[in-house]
C-alpha cells in the first residue's frame, strides 16, 4: 500500500460521504480499489456515488491535497506511513488515514500506556463533571496523556482539567480537524490546539454527521491503555467506546453512581459487569500505574472537620448547615475550606466535597445539628 | 394686538421656559398655533376657545395667531392651556396685560373654564425660580407640589375668571396647604419571609452597602417576597431625596395631584420591558431606572429580559444617571437605583432539587445561563442562591431590628470605612490564586467585606469578613 493511494482513498470517501476502510479491505487495498474495473465496483456493491469519486480521485492531486494540509498546519499519516500511530494498528478496522492538528501534532502520539481515556455523558450531573475535571487534572498533571472526544459534558470536563495543569491532552473529533464541533466548544477546541492535539480520521472539511462519532469512540479506546467511563445512562455512546475497549483488551474502569440512579445505570452497569472501580485521584493512580496524590493534612479546625464530615454525606445548600450563630459564620467557614481546596460548590450553589475526605467521626457539633 | 405670557415645558424631569405670544389682528376669524407645537397642543383650541366662553369671556371673533417660543423646538401636551388664553386675555383687553407677562401659568383648561392639575409641577416650580417670574399659577391639585420647591410664589387658582381675578386684585388666591400629603407604599414586613436565613442575610448586607443583587432560586422559594421588602429595612429618604424623588415620579405622571412620595420607590418592571421603557426615552420620559432612583429596580426572571434592554442599563448603572437622545432632543436623568435580580436555577427551576430532576435539555440550560453573562452581571456584587423554601421553618426578624443595623452601618461606611486587614488581604490572593474569582470579582469581594465589617461594627475588615464576602461571589456556571 502507498500512501498516496490510501490518500486517493480518504478523498474519495470524504467527496461521497462514507467510511471507506471496509471497503478497502474487501476490495484487497488501495492499489486495487483504485484500479478495480467497473464489473469489480459492482460486485464489491459499492454505492454509485462512491464509484464515481473513486474515478475522480484517480486523478486528483495528492500533491495539492498535501500542501493544502501542510499550509493549515494538519499533519496527515496514512497506514503506509511509518508515522502512522502505532495504537491504532490495534484495531481491526484501523482507518486508512488520520489528520493530526495541534501544538503537539508533529511529535509521535503518546503510547497507549501513556494514556489515559475519560468519556461519558453529554448531559451529566454537577458531581459528574467535578470528578471527570478532577480525574483529567490529576492524569495530566503527573504527565498522563489525557484522551477524550471533546464532546458536551463529560468530555469536556476531561479536557478541561487536563488543559488547566497545562498536561497534555488528545480530542479526537467526529469531523474534520479544523471544524469546532460542538461550535460551543471553540475556546475550549482552540485551548486543545494551543497544547495538545485534535485528530481525525476524516479530512479537513468533513462536517460532523451523527454516525461519525460512534465511530471515532474507536480510535478513543485504541488511544489509551485505560478507558474511565465517567457517567453514562443506559444506552450511553460512552458505553460503545467502553465495547470497543474490551476488544482492544484495554482496561475499563466507571466511576460509580447512586444505586438507582438514571444518570448512573450505564456505568453501575459496567462496575457489575467486572469493569475496575474509581472513586478518586487514588484509585485512579492504582490503575495508571501512578504514584497516588499526595495526602492533604485535614484542617486543624475541628468545626471545619465536622462540617466536611456532614459534606461527606451529600452536598447541602449553606443553609442547611448553618447552626444557631447565623448564616454568616458558616459562609466563612465553608469559603476557607473552598480556598483550601477541601469544598466546592456546584452550579445550584451547593457546597460538596472537592476532595477524598476520610469522616473524621468526631461528635456531631453545632455545624452539624439542623 | 400682542401680548405675551409665560409657561413651562417639560422634558425629562425639567423644565424650560416657553414663551406664548398672542397676536389679535382683523381679517377673517381664524385661530392658529405655531412653534413646533403637537397634536396636544393643537387642541388646545378648542379648549381654550369653549374655557374662554364658559367663563364668560369674549373669545375675539378675528384672526388669532399664538407662537410658542423657542419655535423650534417640538413640544408638547396640555400644560399649554392657561398661557395660551391668558396671552389671549391680555392681547383682547380683557386681562392685565403687564401683570400676564410676568407670571408664568401651568395648567390644563377644562370646557367650563377650571383649572387642571399638570404632571411635573414640581420641576416646573423649581424652573420658574429658575427663569425669575413673579409668581407661578397654577391648579389648586399642584399646588402643594409646587411650592415644595420652595424657589417661587405659587398662585393656587380654580378657573380661568380666578386667575384673571387674582392678577386684577380683585380676588384672593386659593391657600396652600403647607407640605402635601405623603403617600408611602406600605412595605410588607421582612417578619413574614419563613426560613433563608442566608438570602436575608445578603439583602441585609446589600442594603448596608447600597451593592447590587443576584438571587438565584426556585421558584416559590422566596425571591420576590425578599425583593419587595428591601426598601423597608434601607433608610428613609432625606428631605432633598423626597424632593428628588417627588419630581421624578410627578414628571412620570405616577404621582396622584397633590400629593408626594416619602418612601423609596420600588420598580418591578415586567422582563418583556424594552430599552427604551428601562432607561426612559419614548418622548424624553423617565425609564425604570430613573423611577427607581433613589429606591430598587426589581429585575425578576433576569434572564427572560431582552438582552439589548439589559444592554441599556449598563451605563446608567455605572454612571447613576442615562442620558436620552431623542430627534426630539436629549436630557439627562437620575439613576442611582439598587439593582435587585433574581433567576430559577434553570428554564424548569428544578436544578438543584434534591427531590426532583432538572429535565432541561443541555443546550437549553446553557443558553438560559449565558444570557445572564457579561456586562450587567459585572455589575452584581452580591450573589446568592436561595433553595427551596422549608415551610416549616421559623418567622425571620421584623424589618424594624434589620433597619436599625442597616442603618448603623450605613453611618459606618460613611464616616469611616473599614480597611480591609492583612489577614483578609492575604485570603483574598489565595482565592484569586487558586482561580476562585477574576480581578473584577476581588474588587467586589473587598467592597462587600467593608459592609459586612461595618454591619458588625469591625474597625478593619478581618479574614473572617472576607472569607463571608467571598461566598457571595455566586456558584460556578
Amino acid at each position: 500500500m502507498t500512501s498516496e493511494a490510501a490518500l486517493r482513498i480518504v478523498i474519495a470517501g470524504a467527496r461521497a460521504g462514507i467510511e471507506p476502510g471496509g471497503i478497502t479491505r474487501r476490495a484487497g487495498g488501495p492499489e486495487k480499489l483504485l484500479t478495480a474495473s467497473v464489473e469489480r465496483l459492482e460486485r464489491l456493491g459499492l454505492p454509485d456515488s462512491f464509484a464515481r469519486e473513486l474515478r475522480r480521485a484517480r486523478r486528483a492531486d495528492v500533491a495539492a491535497f498535501r500542501a493544502e494540509l501542510a499550509e493549515s498546519g494538519t499533519v496527515c499519516a496514512t497506514l503506509a506511513d511509518a508515522g502512522y500511530p502505532a495504537a491504532l494498528r490495534e484495531l481491526h478496522d484501523p482507518p486508512l488515514a488520520v489528520f493530526l492538528r495541534g501544538a503537539l501534532a508533529e511529535a509521535p502520539l503518546p503510547a497507549p500506556a501513556g494514556a489515559v481515556a475519560i468519556v461519558g455523558a453529554r448531559r451529566p450531573t454537577d458531581a459528574g463533571l467535578r470528578i471527570a475535571r478532577r480525574l483529567g487534572a490529576f492524569a495530566a498533571g503527573r504527565g498522563v496523556t489525557v484522551v477524550s472526544g471533546m464532546a458536551l459534558g463529560i468530555d469536556a470536563a476531561a479536557h478541561g482539567g487536563a488543559l488547566d495543569t497545562g498536561g497534555p491532552t488528545v480530542a479526537v473529533l467526529g469531523c474534520g480537524t479544523d471544524i469546532a464541533y460542538p461550535r460551543r466548544h471553540r475556546g475550549l477546541y482552540e485551548r486543545i490546539l494551543e497544547s495538545g492535539i485534535a485528530v481525525s480520521e476524516y479530512p479537513p472539511g468533513t462536517a460532523p454527521a451523527p454516525w461519525r462519532f460512534p465511530a471515532r469512540n474507536r480510535l478513543i479506546a485504541a488511544l489509551a491503555a485505560t478507558l474511565v467511563v465517567v457517567e453514562a445512562r443506559a444506552r450511553s455512546g460512552a458505553l460503545i467506546t467502553a465495547d470497543h475497549a474490551l476488544d482492544l483488551g484495554r482496561d475499563v474502569v466507571a466511576v460509580p453512581g447512586a444505586a438507582g440512579s438514571s444518570a448512573a445505570a450505564g456505568t453501575n452497569g459496567l462496575i457489575k459487569s467486572g469493569a475496575g472501580l474509581v472513586e478518586d485521584e487514588s484509585d485512579l493512580a492504582v490503575w495508571l500505574g501512578i504514584d497516588a496524590p499526595e495526602a492533604h493534612p485535614p484542617p486543624a479546625d475541628a468545626e471545619a472537620c465536622a462540617l466536611l464530615d456532614r459534606l461527606s454525606g451529600a452536598p447541602a445548600f449553606p443553609d442547611e448547615l448553618a447552626g444557631s450563630d447565623g448564616p454568616g459564620r458558616i459562609a466563612a467557614l465553608l469559603s476557607r475550606l473552598e480556598v483550601d481546596g477541601w469544598v466546592a460548590r456546584d452550579a445550584s450553589g451547593r457546597y460538596t466535597l472537592a476532595r477524598a475526605w476520610t469522616p473524621t467521626g468526631s461528635p456531631p457539633s453545632t455545624a452539624t445539628a439542623r | 394686538m400682542v401680548a405675551r405670557a409665560l409657561t413651562l415645558w417639560l422634558t425629562g424631569i425639567t423644565a424650560r421656559r416657553v414663551d406664548v405670544e398672542a397676536h389679535v389682528a382683523d381679517g377673517l376669524p381664524s385661530f392658529v398655533v405655531v412653534g413646533l407645537a403637537d397634536r396636544a397642543v393643537q387642541e388646545a383650541r378648542q379648549r381654550v376657545r369653549s374655557g374662554m366662553t364658559s367663563a364668560e369671556f369674549r373669545f375675539p371673533i378675528k384672526r388669532l395667531t399664538v407662537n410658542l417660543a423657542p419655535a423650534q423646538e417640538r413640544k408638547e401636551g396640555s400644560g399649554f392651556d392657561l398661557a395660551i388664553a391668558l396671552a389671549l386675555l391680555a392681547a383682547s383687553g380683557q386681562a392685565p396685560r403687564e401683570r400676564v407677562a410676568r407670571v408664568a401659568a401651568a395648567a390644563e383648561l377644562g370646557l367650563d373654564g377650571g383649572l387642571r392639575p399638570v404632571r411635573g409641577a414640581l420641576a416646573m416650580a423649581e424652573a420658574a425660580g429658575r427663569v425669575g417670574v413673579d409668581a407661578l399659577v397654577v391648579a389648586p391639585g399642584s399646588a402643594a407640589e409646587a411650592a415644595m420647591a420652595g424657589t417661587v410664589p405659587v398662585i393656587a387658582a380654580r378657573s380661568l375668571r380666578h386667575v384673571v381675578d387674582i392678577l386684577a386684585d380683585r380676588d384672593e388666591p386659593d391657600p396652600i396647604p403647607d407640605a402635601p400629603p405623603a403617600v408611602a407604599a406600605t412595605v410588607p414586613d421582612l417578619a413574614d419571609v419563613r426560613g433563608q436565613p442566608r438570602a436575608r442575610r445578603a439583602l441585609e448586607i446589600a442594603a448596608a452597602g447600597g451593592h447590587n443583587l443576584l438571587m438565584t432560586g426556585a421558584p416559590g422559594s422566596g425571591k420576590t417576597m425578599l425583593a419587595r421588602r428591601l426598601t423597608g429595612i434601607l433608610p428613609p429618604p432625606g428631605p432633598d431625596e423626597v424632593l428628588e424623588i417627588t419630581r421624578i415620579h410627578s414628571a412620570a405622571g405616577l404621582l396622584a395631584p397633590g400629593t408626594r412620595l416619602s418612601g423609596r420607590p420600588f420598580r418591578a418592571p415586567h422582563h418583556s420591558a424594552s430599552a427604551a421603557a428601562l432607561v426612559g426615552g419614548a418622548r424624553l420620559r423617565p425609564g425604570e431606572v430613573t423611577l427607581a432612583h433613589r429606591g430598587v429596580l426589581f429585575l425578576d426572571e433576569l434572564p427572560e429580559f431582552n438582552r439589548a434592554a439589559l444592554e441599556a442599563l449598563r451605563m446608567p448603572l455605572e454612571d447613576g444617571e442615562v442620558l436620552v437622545s431623542r430627534v426630539a432632543g436629549s436630557v439627562r436623568l437620575p439613576a442611582r437605583c439598587m439593582v435587585v435580580a433574581a433567576m430559577n436555577p434553570c428554564p424548569c427551576g428544578l436544578a438543584g432539587d434534591p427531590d426532583r430532576e432538572c429535565t432541561c435539555p443541555p443546550q437549553r440550560l446553557h443558553a438560559y445561563r449565558s444570557r445572564v453573562s457579561g456586562p450587567l452581571l459585572d455589575r452584581l456584587d452580591l450573589r446568592v442562591e436561595a433553595p427551596r423554601a422549608d415551610a416549616h421553618a421559623a418567622a425571620g426578624e421584623p424589618t424594624s431590628a434589620v433597619a436599625g443595623r442597616v442603618a448603623l452601618a450605613r453611618r459606618r461606611l460613611a464616616d469611616d470605612p473599614p480597611a480591609v486587614s492583612d489577614a483578609a488581604a492575604a485570603l483574598l490572593d489565595r482565592a484569586v490564586d487558586g482561580m476562585l474569582l477574576s480581578g473584577r470579582g476581588a474588587d467586589r469581594a473587598r467592597r462587600v467585606a467593608a459592609t459586612i465589617a461595618a454591619l458588625e461594627g469591625a474597625e478593619t475588615s478581618s479574614a473572617d469578613h472576607m472569607a463571608e464576602a467571598l461566598s457571595f461571589r455566586g456558584a460556578a456556571a
